[in-house]
């Protein structure tokens, strides 16, 4: 009673040369706000400032060789500010018919897709940090707590129109577990 | 212990034991503050022992009227503290046994409870995920049990009816198993499902099977490691030390055994029919559909005897229970199929196929036996021991994933239960083109996952299994898996019917390999 012609059941020789499952054909990405990156970079900024800090007093107080210590976190702060904006461009989500696509990662890459029917409820939280520069993050959940599905760096707007669409598609397509 | 209830024939003592679904509130036994006040004595009487245990092995530095002393104030004190929470507690039951009531109609069980704060929860039936009874070892020697209903929903979300007879108990679990379904009976009474014994887990084996568990093994160890280094310094003090830890491992085996203990497969047409448990015995019963995933798992020392453990992902069950998810704590490879032919009883294999050689390549083969997509040569250089082994097979209802070379493992996840589905990469994964693909299935033993599978597999992998899932689930049968049936179903014995022949022809297909 399942239409099955849709989907070959069985795995053949037939493979799609160079599929790549972080770029199912036909998906445009949306991009999260630029502001996670900001976002991201002043949390990680803070948490160096403090052993940075630290640091600079045996510096200051026995000088020369004791100035490496506090370029160390300055070089962890730069080689952050690279990977925040790095990693931030990485994220998109994209909505399609039956279900949400959720991506993240340049060098560990991660894909997830969310069917709208199997959606139990979805989240949308904003930390201080994250409401200093005006974004949210929306998180889905499923019956399975595997489901790492989060958008994060949606402005407001944004992220309650995502959270709107969800439900109504979730309530639509709303099946058993 | 089914035999002697439920059916027209249990109409004597209806005026004493209420009708199951009458919609009125009724109150749990009133033997339960008691059977929950003497829980505390134990947990009280252990605490006095281990303190005695304590001082008495402290006292081998003192000298003897300090012990004496010592234990006095001990025993007196203990004593007081035991008085003192046995009136508190007793107090406390009580009242908290007036507060409780339950109420059951045919759509929903409600439970109102709580002394200070007063609690109402309801669950609607036909969310219903399992149904439990426990009879830990008072309740069983006094004839009481307590219910125990499972609801998907998230964190705790179980609704526990404690204590009720065994009869009140037996006859809930019938209508709220026939609710569920959406059975109709003609009888004042849902009807109890006759069972059909499966097979019982011998005792030596699961011993044995418990024996030759990793856990055993490093604890035999360290034991072994303890007695002889403390031989070999001359001082006890070391392993003592060191013995809390020992009998916390030993105290976890020892549940494992006690829960596996006598352990008992029966089906009937509500599902699976577990019983088991040596000092608490539960009775489960898992009905169909309810699985969301299985799992066939085999220990390195298990290989000889060709023993395997099945368990499963019931929403409601989660992580933290694991003992309730076990469906056969260890099986020959037959049984532990014809488990599995149960819970999933089509496997949707080609017409052409037979499902037993499918599922043997999921549990021991490698490569490309029995259909399987294995990963590419190129995953020996992230997984040089396992990379034969991690495989998959789509069938037309399932997914089956495999992997593990010494401790195998079988995951089957129907399409229509998959929640949701994921991929990932790591940098050298990218480099030899490689992806791991994760089914994300209700928190339970089974984590579906098969990994180092090469990329555009796995590409096409989650765009078709996605659609797979989604027609799967348009296809599926109702929430309330008897409605269909039975309504087209003569009347008589309604549950009798359905399913049956094509359980056993399952077993009879699977088990003669």
């Amino acid at each position: 009673m399942t239409p099955q012609s849709e989907v070959r059941s069985e795995p053949g020789p037939g493979v799609r040369p160079g599929g790549e499952p972080f770029d199912p054909v036909g998906v445009r990405w949306n991009r999260v706000s630029t502001k996670l990156a900001a976002a991201r970079r002043l949390t990680g900024l803070l948490a160096l400032a403090v052993p940075g800090a630290l640091l600079v007093v045996p510096a200051v107080l026995i000088g020369s060789w004791w100035w490496l210590a506090p370029m160390v976190p300055v070089a962890v702060g730069a080689w952050w500010w690279w990977v925040a904006g790095r990693q931030v461009a990485a994220i998109g989500y994209a909505e399609r018919d039956d279900d949400l696509l959720v991506r993240r990662g340049i060098m560990w890459r991660y894909i997830v897709v969310v069917p709208y029917g199997r959606l139990q409820y979805v989240d949308v939280q904003a930390g201080p940090v994250d409401r200093i520069f005006g974004i949210a993050r929306v998180q889905l959940h499923t019956a399975s707590a595997a489901t790492d599905a989060m958008i994060p760096g949606l402005p407001p707007a944004e992220a309650a129109r995502v959270r709107d669409r969800l439900a109504a598609r979730g309530q639509a397509r709303l099946a058993g577990l | 212990m089914t035999a002697e209830v439920g059916g027209p024939g249990d109409e004597a003592d209806a005026g004493t034991e209420p009708v199951a679904a009458d919609g009125r509130w009724h109150r749990v036994h009133p033997l339960t503050p008691a059977i929950r006040s003497w829980q505390v004595l134990v947990v009280l009487l252990i605490y006095l022992g281990q303190d005695l245990v304590q001082t008495t092995l402290r006292g081998d530095l003192d000298a003897a009227g300090q012990v004496a002393q010592l234990r006095g104030w001990a025993l007196g004190g203990g004593l007081l503290i035991v008085l003192v929470v046995i009136l508190l507690g007793g107090g406390m039951a009580g009242l908290s046994w007036r507060c409780t009531r339950y109420r059951v109609s045919h759509e929903a069980l409600e439970l109102q409870h709580g002394v200070v704060s007063r609690r109402q929860r309801q669950a609607p039936l036909d969310r219903l995920q399992a149904v439990d009874i426990v009879q830990p070892l008072l309740a069983r020697l006094t004839g009481l049990a307590r219910l125990t209903l499972e609801v998907a929903g998230g964190g705790d979300s179980r609704i526990e009816l404690a204590y009720l007879t065994e009869t009140q108990a037996r006859r809930l679990r019938n209508h709220l198993l026939a609710a569920a379904a959406g059975v109709r009976y003609r009888t004042p009474e849902a009807p109890e499902a006759p069972e059909h014994f499966v097979l019982t887990v011998p005792l030596q084996r699961l011993a044995g099977a418990l024996a030759l568990s990793g856990g055993t093994i490093w604890l035999g160890t360290g034991a072994v490691a303890l007695v002889s280094s403390s031989i070999a310094t001359g001082r006890p003090g070391l392993a003592a030390g060191a013995l809390p830890a020992l009998l916390g491992a030993a105290g976890t085996l020892w549940n494992r055994f006690s829960t596996e203990f006598g352990f008992r497969v029966a089906t009937s047409p509500d599902g699976l029919r577990l019983r088991h448990g040596l000092l608490q015995q539960r009775t489960q019963t898992v009905p169909p559909g309810r699985v969301q995933a299985v799992r066939l798992s085999q220990p390195l020392l298990w290989r000889p005897g060709r023993w395997w453990r099945v368990e499963v992902n019931v929403a409601g069950y989660g992580r933290e229970r694991a003992e309730t998810g076990v469906l056969l704590p260890v099986g020959t490879r037959d049984e532990a199929v014809a488990v599995l032919a149960f819970v999933l009883p089509d496997l949707g294999v080609r017409d052409t196929e037979h499902p037993g050689p499918v599922v043997d390549a999921g549990l021991v083969g490698t490569l490309g036996d029995g259909g399987f997509t294995a990963a590419p040569p190129a995953a020996r250089f992230v997984d040089p021991i396992g990379w034969r082994r991690h495989g998959y097979r789509v069938t037309r209802t399932a997914l089956l994933l495999r992997r593990g070379v010494l401790y195998r493992q079988l995951d089957v996840v129907p399409h229509a239960r998959t929640q949701s589905v994921g991929v990932r990469q790591g940098p050298l994964q990218r480099r030899l083109a490689l992806a791991s693909f994760t089914l994300h299935s209700t928190p339970g033993p089974a984590m579906p996952v098969v990994a180092h599978l090469a990329a555009p597999v796995v590409a096409r992998l989650l765009d078709e299994q996605v659609l797979r899932a989604r027609q799967a689930r348009a296809g599926a049968g109702p929430e309330r898996w008897m409605e269909t049936v039975a309504s087209a179903a003569p009347a008589g014995h309604p549950l009798d019917q359905p399913t049956e022949p094509a359980q056993g022809a399952g077993v009879e297909e699977l088990g003669d390999r």
